[in-house]
């Protein structure tokens, strides 16, 4: 597949960030810009404190850039009203964490549908109960955690949060899944299995995937590889991968 | 709708909830039973005071006017001049005097027991009052009073005729009958002809002095008119004895009027009266509080009641203040244990205004939850209160409100809707200003710095 050809559904232009630590301002990314086309993998690879994680928050409308703008659905998503911004957060973007961040008072269940439950607020998708909980199950099922539904999360392994987490990423049908390192916490065989899933699941929906790892083999299953190095994207770093 | 639904789930899911929960509860629960109680007390003692004085009392100041006249002696005039007016039902005079009981015979010890005492305060005041029976009867609840039961009750042989000599009294009698009060029978260990001393002052006829006087009387009986301070202190003895006794200076002192309808006529008769009275030359003058309702007479009793529940009001809504510090101590405590979900909400797709709503709704769950409990409570408790001190008191084996001491022989209260609903909605405006910081530390939170949270 190639994907030169095909519409951008997210994109940074000249992205720069910097944080005050005490009296000095920091600049962790300068300048960085990036393109997610449609359907496509898209994996950002790159050293530790290179800024990737600063760049999928700003992507992901949760960081505000110093400088630069983010594109999302035709619109500058950092020049929105916070609450539009939030309503597209919620309906376009898919987050997974390295962390999986669950909130651990509602079972595996609740946790997928609440992007629903959130999404009903702004009236961009009313949440149906029956609907939206029968697909979490379907998702449930298909991810091997069919006896897991009403589980909380602290009853659950690191393999299964990672695919509950998933599973919520996607309740809402995303055009975007932003996965920071979400085979992190795991083992090679654990991650391995949580990686397929989340691929299966990408092709399926013909969703976009931005993914940072620092799996040199992941690379080789994306269709672009991009590395960043000191706060920019290398530009030469854009490799594409024949499948 | 997330809001309602995350918030209630955090409230379920934190049992520390339930501290703020019942400290609500406890506050508005205590603040309805108390006030109820406190309105009760109020209510009954406006009926119980009404009863002892009459609606009305003219009390004719004996001072010489500019021409050096005095309103007259005797009761007479003041008494017919009243009698046929339209509002009025019935007039008695009183001769009221004070002074000191002392005991004789074999009983004397008991008093000078009570003259030893260093601390003066077993030493019993006496109020002695001189009544026409009938009069009296017709004016105020006396018949009544004589009447009604109580465990140290001393019966007068003959209610219409209550200081006549008891049947089965036979030895020949030099001394006149009184009837005392049940209170003062009990705490003096008075009997049925128990012979007493009364001691007081009187003018002297001749000199104009005060000199000291005493007389011995016998008890016929007792009266109860359900308010311990009259209970304690008041003797009833016919007028023309006590008139005697005070060696013919005074006939009367005040004339008790009872109306046909009181709440009707109680805004304009004290002026009204005052102003016909003066006119007729039977009281001082018009503008000098001669004439009064029997609540301005007592205004500082009621006043004081009513000052006492304002009080109480004020220390209970503090209790309604700490709870809601509670809440503020527990949201904070939550936004802290809470960062990270809070992150993850914003990640989601939440606005800081959701995130400050789902922390204001469990503060307002909290007060919801303890209102209602509270109010439910509260109620039934003002209205089962007797109830409650029964049981409370047989369990600890205190009495807890006696009884005999007590103005009423019940736990008098009175739930005023208003008063519940200004509580309640006093709690619900507390609880919802103390949750407003939690709520709103919680909105300002940085979401990538919440995610970060351990
Ligand atoms: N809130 C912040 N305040 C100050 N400095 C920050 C903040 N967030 C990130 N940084 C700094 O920015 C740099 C980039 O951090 P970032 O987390 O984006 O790196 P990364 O590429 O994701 O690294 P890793 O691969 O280890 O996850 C780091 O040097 C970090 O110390
Ligand atoms: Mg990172």
């Amino acid at each position: 597949m190639t994907t030169s050809n095909l519409e951008t559904v997210l994109s940074a232009e000249d992205v720069r960030k910097s944080f005050r630590v005490g009296e000095r301002e920091i600049e962790v990314l300068h300048g960085a810009h990036l393109e997610l086309r449609a359907r496509e993998r898209l994996c950002l690879m790159g050293a530790s404190g290179a800024g990737k994680s600063t760049f999928l928050h700003v992507l992901g409308l949760l960081e505000q850039p110093t400088e630069g703008r983010v594109q999302l659905q035709g619109k500058s998503a950092w020049e929105l009203a916070m609450s539009e911004r939030a309503a597209l957060r919620n309906r376009h973007i898919g987050f997974v964490f390295q962390a999986y961040h669950l909130l651990p008072d509602l079972s595996a269940l609740e946790n997928i549908t609440l992007p629903a439950r959130i999404a009903h607020s702004y009236g961009t998708v009313p949440f149906d109960k029956k609907l939206h909980t029968s697909e979490a199950r379907d998702m449930l099922e298909r991810f091997g955690l069919k006896d897991r539904i009403n589980h909380r999360p602290n009853q659950l392994s690191g393999g299964e949060r990672q695919r509950v987490a998933i599973a919520r990423a996607l309740i809402l049908k995303p055009e975007i899944v932003i996965a920071d390192e979400p085979t992190g916490n795991l083992d090679t065989a654990t991650g391995d299995k949580v990686l397929e899933i989340l691929f299966n699941e990408q092709s399926r929906r013909n969703a976009s995937l931005l993914l940072v790892t620092h799996d040199e083999r992941l690379a080789k299953s994306c269709d672009r590889v991009l590395v960043m190095v000191d706060g920019q994207i290398e530009a030469d770093s854009e490799v594409m991968i024949p499948q | 709708m997330y809001v309602r639904f995350l918030s209630w789930r955090y409230l379920l899911r934190r049992r520390i909830n339930l501290i703020g929960v019942m400290g609500i509860t406890v506050g508005v629960g205590a603040l309805i039973m108390i006030l109820s109680i406190m309105t009760g007390f109020l209510e009954e003692s406006r009926k119980t005071v009404r009863g002892s004085l009459s609606d009305v009392i003219i009390q004719p100041l004996n001072l010489p006017r500019a021409d050096g006249s005095l309103v007259p002696k005797s009761a007479e005039r003041l008494l017919e001049h009243l009698r046929p007016d339209p509002r009025i039902e019935a007039v008695s005079a009183h001769l009221s005097w004070g002074g000191i009981l002392l005991q004789t015979g074999w009983d004397v010890s008991e008093s000078e027991y009570r003259l030893k005492d260093p601390q003066g305060s077993e030493l019993a005041f006496a109020q002695f009052v001189g009544i026409d029976v009938q009069d009296e009867f017709q004016a105020t609840q006396l018949r009544e009073a004589l009447e009604r039961e109580g465990e140290y009750r001393i019966p007068v042989d003959d209610v219409e005729n209550p200081f006549a000599a008891p049947a089965t009294h036979d030895e020949p009698e030099f001394y006149e009958w009184v009837v005392v009060g049940e209170q003062m029978a009990r705490v003096h260990n008075l009997y049925k002809g128990a012979l007493i001393n009364l001691v007081t002052v009187v003018p002297s006829p001749m000199t104009d002095e005060l000199e000291p006087s005493s007389r011995k009387f016998r008890v016929a009986g007792t009266f109860r008119s359900g308010e311990n301070e009259i209970d304690l202190s008041r003797i009833y003895l016919d007028r023309w004895e006590l008139s005697d006794f005070l060696s013919d200076t005074h006939e009367f002192t005040q004339v008790l009027v009872k109306l046909k309808d009181y709440e009707q006529e109680r805004e304009t008769i004290e002026a009204d009266l005052s102003s016909e009275l003066a006119e007729a030359r039977l009281i001082h003058h018009a503008k000098s509080m001669e004439v009064r309702t029997w609540e301005s007479f007592r205004g500082p009793l009621l006043g004081a009641i009513k000052n006492e529940r304002v009080l109480m009001g004020i220390m209970l809504a503090l209790i309604v203040l700490v709870a809601a510090f509670t809440v503020f101590a527990i949201l904070m405590m939550m936004v802290t244990e809470k960062r990270r979900d809070i992150g993850i909400l914003t990640a989601l797709g939440a606005t800081p205004r959701s995130i400050m709503s789902i922390f204001l709704m469990i503060g307002m769950w909290n007060a919801l939850l303890g209102c209602s409990l509270g109010a439910f409570l509260g109620i039934l408790g003002a209205i089962k209160i007797d109830a409650i001190e029964q049981w409370l008191s047989a369990t600890l084996r205190v009495q807890i409100f006696d009884r005999e001491v007590y103005l009423f022989d019940h736990i008098p209260s009175v739930v005023s809707p208003i008063a519940v609903v200004a509580i309640v909605l006093g709690a619900l405006l507390a609880t919802a200003l103390f949750s407003v910081i939690p709520a709103w530390t919680a909105s300002r939170l940085h979401p990538i710095d919440a995610l970060r949270a351990e």
